[in-house]
């Protein structure tokens, strides 16, 4: 099984991912919050700490040499005192390194030739050799201390100086520096200088004391003088070699030039910048008495190394926990939850009927109790249900095979059979009645009475049972009021009466009644509340009709009437609501107006087809939506009254019965007030049809019958001749050579060519073993 | 590392038993060890000197061995000298020759601090200028009494401490070395002002070869092959400086003198640029008669030499050149 189907088969895989990537998300968050946080604070603090070290140190440092400024400030004072006795600056300068151990030499320089008998250097100095002090007079030809720095700086500027550090004179290691003050004496009111006091300081106790500095791992500290050079390094090779500016050239750093110049100007901050390749960030300050500068300087990087490990090492906590929690958890769910695969066995045990299976063990007092006791709650209703379901279904088979019986019975009353009336030629009519329930509340009827049809189509307020038993009494009603009354007015007013009797349950029916005498096809009608009928001749439009009142409602209500005269070919619709009123799933409805509209644009041949092509609009309409009304139509095409013509006789195969049939052809002329002229036609063309079957159609076999048929059908006469003889089509005759005489023309040839002159259509067919010549005049 | 310790010994064995015959001219540059010197740091250290035939010492000065009186006391062969300084020994009476002038230009120049305000050169008029304490002191005060202004001249050892602390307003500086110091000590070119001799009429050459008149006239053949062993090595200097500023390091780590690779570098630069002749077709290590003619009135007129040398006296090439019509 793959991950992800398990992931989504098991509820228990899901909560442990949901959890776990919660877990783990909540974990990136505050570890990433915790990373952020620490490393602001250790920089925070890294800097800080370094600010803190250098401003230590340089306080340090500082303690070195501003005592030797105070001391040269004093034995200043001195030097003027004794200026009188210029023996006693020997042992000044003796005393001055013997007092003060941190300084190994000091002098005394006067400015030439400042004692006239003392000569051009008068230069007192002595210095430390070892334990012992030797003193000499510093200044000869061949060290003209009037050039030296720390004379002529001092001298110059009329300040004390601090010399770039240089190496001592030994030749050894030892980094000095030498302390510089000029000393002054009133001269007639002006301060001149008369020599430059030195201390010379040797570095090594200063040098230690930075080079001891650690910051980090492998941050060091550095001190360079006044022009930038390197008094105290890590790298040696740089000390007293290079300036910050001659490296920053070498390193092609222009950056580090700049800081050079910012510690020129005693300025202090923190900077970072690149050297050799790694990112450093370094603290710089001045030393206030010297104007040297004293730097701390650590990789960046290093500073988040703590915090590096402290993270890997709780990743590694986390990662851990993660797992531990991964396994608890999922133990715990699937412990759990395991309730629920036996309460799904159980539940599909139920579905296959199997009540009494036994569930789970619960022992707590959780929702799986509760599902537990939910699950043992259905599988005893379930029992009761389904023997509960049981009896109610035998009861409903039972209702239900009686409402089936009802619906036969009502279906039954309701025509169904079409063409109703075969013979009337007069009209073609077709009906359908769709109930939305077993039993319906619609109804139409029809039966003819003295030519004349008396047709209805209703509604029963209600649906079901009770609404088909007022059809029932309604179409019953219909069937006996109708012919105790002559107009459509008096019948609908006969049904109302009845209808209107002991109608407790106030139900109404609405019905529309029509009286078309099939002769002249003049309607009578009359609506009781019903909807009203569509007339489809050319154009078709809603019927007007005046609505009355539904039946059943007011039993002395008088209904009104109305006639229409429909031309030959028209059609009358008729529908209940439920057509109009048929819903889709949005609850529109099929309506009026689509029904007028559908009616409108497409023609039908009969009423059949009419009623079909309605139905399925509605139905194309309605969808899927289930039907919720009765859907009732009736449609009746008015063909026209005149085919009341039909006449037929019956003769046998002999060439005697001839005069019978001029009878029955002159009958019809006189009975349709043809003229004699036509008459005499009809005559000899039937004549000839006839004789020819008379002649040939039973060869040998007399007594045979020969039916000759007339209908008026509109304007055309039909005259029909069949028998069941040989098969033989006079159409297909040539047209007769006239010029031949009669006898010597084939037989029938002429004849056939007779009765084309006379008739306007001349066909044939055999059907059944029958041959059916039909000739048709217009009249 | 190891292949130079290998050819230091090749070069200490194989001509040890050799450079006992080969003659030994002994060299001492003017000045403490540094690019200034390169080519025959370099002409040593590659075996220019042995592959000519003659084993070379260089000995350098110090606060008590000066090389004009080295020369004259026959402690050293050849020495290097300005060419100014040589003229006013040479007119105080010294027998000395020149036998190649390496230096064809004036490298010297003032140079103050743009916050003193001094535009042009005359604006020095009644400034302090630093100047070294030991010598080469001609030109600069040739120039400023050429410029008919007073300065207040301030002797200085060899620091730009003094320049640096505002001690003096100007200073005297070389090109190749003071000038870069103060660069190297934190001021920008941007915030200096120069003013360079050879723009002002006094483009003096500077280094130059020098030994007595009797080694000329009894080494000549040595002297020569020192001299252009000596060029070889300032050519290779020239196409190898890298190398070269090593061995001018190493040099100058063994006397002890604190400097750095971008300071050599800068010198070894700017001492090439001196050495090539003003004149396209000029010839290194010549002396033409006009500039010495030149030199030698500057001096005359401000009182340095009392009479002029002639110059056949006191240019005695060991080189040949292109063409001697120079």
């Amino acid at each position: 099984m793959s991950i992800v189907n398990k992931f989504k088969q098991s509820l228990s895989a899901r909560i442990v991912t949901y959890v776990l990537t919660l877990c783990i998300l909540l974990f990136v968050l505050s570890l990433s919050g915790f990373y952020f946080f620490s490393k602001h604070r250790i920089e925070e603090m890294t800097y800080r700490n370094a600010e803190i070290l250098t401003e230590n140190t340089v306080m340090q440092t500082e303690a070195i040499l501003a005592p030797i400024m105070k001391i040269a400030d004093n034995y200043k004072w001195m030097i003027t005192r004794m200026i009188n006795h210029p023996d006693t600056f020997m042992d000044l300068t003796r005393q001055i390194v013997a007092q003060n151990p941190e300084i190994i030499g000091s002098a005394i320089a006067f400015t030439p030739n400042y004692f006239k008998d003392k000569g051009l250097y008068f230069s007192p100095y002595s210095y430390r050799d070892g334990d012992s002090i030797r003193s000499i007079q510093l200044g000869n030809e061949n060290y003209e201390y009037f050039v030296m720095d720390w004379y002529q700086i001092p001298m110059s500027i009329q300040q004390p100086y601090w010399s770039e550090p240089y190496y001592d004179e030994g030749g050894g290691n030892a980094l000095m520096t030498t302390y510089s003050v000029p000393v002054y004496l009133d001269s007639n009111g002006k301060e001149i200088i008369v020599a430059i006091l030195t201390m010379d300081l040797p570095l090594d106790r200063f040098t230690e004391m930075v080079s001891s500095l650690k910051i980090l791992e492998t941050g060091y500290a550095s001190v360079l003088s006044r022009n930038g050079t390197f008094v105290t390094h890590p790298n040696k090779e740089l000390i007293m070699n290079q300036t910050i500016f001659s490296y920053a050239k070498e390193k092609n750093n222009p950056e580090l030039r700049e800081i050079g110049r910012d510690m020129q100007r005693n300025k202090s901050g923190f900077v970072s910048s690149t050297l050799d390749g790694i990112e450093r960030v370094m603290y710089y300050a001045p030393l206030p008495s010297s104007n040297w500068t004293l730097a701390v300087l650590f990789p960046k990087s290093e500073m988040y190394l703590p915090l590096r490990s402290i993270s890997i090492i709780l990743l590694i906590v986390i990662i851990i926990g993660l797992g531990l929690l991964t396994v608890i958890i999922a133990r715990i769910i699937t412990r759990q939850l395991s309730p629920l695969h036996h309460f799904a066995t159980s539940a599909r045990d139920v579905a296959k009927g199997n009540f009494n299976i036994i569930l789970p063990d619960i022992h707590t007092q959780d929702e799986m109790r509760e599902l537990h006791d939910a699950f043992e709650y259905m599988q005893h209703n379930l029992v009761h249900y389904i023997q509960t379901l049981k009896d109610t279904t035998s009861a409903k088979e039972k209702i239900e095979s009686e409402l089936r019986i009802a619906r036969e019975i009502q279906m039954g009353m309701i025509p169904k059979t079409f063409p109703p009336f075969p013979s009337r030629k007069e009209i073609e009519q077709f009906a359908v009645l769709i109930p939305a329930k077993e039993v319906g509340g619609d109804l139409y009827d029809y039966f003819i009475h003295e030519e004349k049809l008396y047709f209805i189509i209703g509604d029963v307020s209600g649906k079901g049972i009770p609404a088909s038993l007022l059809m029932a009494v309604t179409r019953s009603l219909f069937r006996t009021v109708s012919l105790h009354y002559n107009t459509a007015a008096e019948i609908m007013a006969g049904l109302n009466r009845s209808l209107s009797e002991n109608n407790e349950s106030n139900m109404f029916v609405t019905l529309f009644l029509g009286l078309l005498d099939l002769r002249t096809g003049m309607l009578e009608y009359c609506n009781a509340g019903h909807n009203p009928p569509l007339l489809i001749e050319k154009t078709s439009s809603y019927f007007s009709v005046i609505p009355n009142l539904p039946l059943g409602l007011y039993e002395d209500f008088e209904f009104k009437q109305q006639s229409y005269q429909l031309n030959a070919g028209s059609t009358l619709f008729l529908y209940t609501d439920g057509i109009t009123e048929a819903e889709n799933g949005e609850q529109v409805l099929y309506g009026e107006e689509r029904l007028l509209a559908f009616l409108s644009e497409k023609e039908f041949a009969t009423p059949q087809l009419l009623i079909e092509g309605v139905l399925e609009d509605v139905t194309h309409h309605v969808a899927h939506a289930p039907q919720s009304d009765d859907m009732t139509m009736l449609a009746i095409t008015f063909v026209g009254g005149q085919e009341k013509y039909e006449k037929s006789i019956t003769l046998i195969n002999e060439i005697q019965q001839i005069p019978i049939l001029y009878e029955f052809i002159e009958g019809v002329g006189h009975d349709l007030g043809l003229e004699d002229a036509l008459v005499l036609k009809l005559n000899l063309a039937l004549e000839e049809a006839v004789s020819n079957v008379i002649l040939y159609a039973y060869p040998k076999e007399p007594g045979k019958k020969i039916v000759v048929s007339v209908s008026l059908k509109g304007s055309d006469l039909i005259f029909t001749v069949t028998d069941s003889g040989i098969p033989f089509d006079p159409t297909l005759s040539e047209n007769p050579n006239l010029e031949l005489s009669a006898e010597e023309r084939p037989i029938g040839g002429l004849g056939i060519y007779l009765i084309k002159q006379i008739m306007n259509e001349v066909t044939y067919s055999r059907i059944h073993d029958i041959n059916i010549f039909t000739m048709k005049k217009k009249i | 590392m190891t292949s130079r310790i290998v050819r230091l010994f090749v070069i200490l064995f194989s001509c040890g038993s050799l450079s006992a015959q080969m003659p030994e001219v002994v060299f001492m540059p003017h000045w403490l060890p540094q690019a200034q010197f390169a080519g025959y740091y370099v002409a040593q250290e590659k075996g220019f000197y042995e592959e000519a035939g003659i084993k070379v010492k260089i000995v350098h000065p110090s606060a008590s061995i000066m090389p004009t009186e080295s020369l004259l006391s026959g402690k050293v062969d050849v020495i290097s000298l300005f060419l100014v300084t040589a003229m006013t020994t040479v007119g105080n009476g010294a027998e000395m020759v020149n036998i190649a002038q390496m230096s064809q230009n004036s490298a010297l120049l003032f140079v103050t601090k743009k916050s003193k305000n001094i535009k042009t050169i005359q604006e020095l008029s009644g400034k302090k200028i630093g100047i070294w304490k030991s010598g080469f002191d001609e030109i600069p005060k040739s120039l400023v009494n050429s410029l008919n202004i007073k300065v207040t001249w301030v002797p200085i050892l060899s620091s730009i401490n003094m320049f640096m602390l505002d001690g003096v307003d100007a200073m005297t500086v070389m090109w190749y070395n003071e000038y870069d110091q103060i660069i190297n000590a934190g001021y920008n070119s941007e915030e200096l002002n120069t003013f360079f001799f050879s723009r002002h009429g006094c483009n003096m050459p500077e280094d130059g070869l020098y030994c007595l008149k009797n080694t000329y006239n009894t080494r000549k053949q040595d002297l020569r092959k020192f001299a252009e062993a000596s060029l070889k090595g300032w050519e290779y200097a020239e196409t190898h400086p890298e190398e070269t500023i090593e061995i001018v390091l190493e040099v100058m780590k063994k006397n002890h003198i604190p400097t750095n690779y971008a300071h050599q570098q800068w010198m070894l630069e700017k001492v090439l640029e001196l050495m090539k002749p003003p004149l396209e077709k000029g010839n290194k290590g010549y002396l033409s008669e006009i500039t010495y003619e030149k030199a030698a009135k500057k001096l005359l007129s401000n009182g340095f030499l009392k009479s002029i040398t002639p110059y056949s006296e006191f240019f005695k090439p060991v080189l040949s050149f292109k063409n001697d019509d120079q």
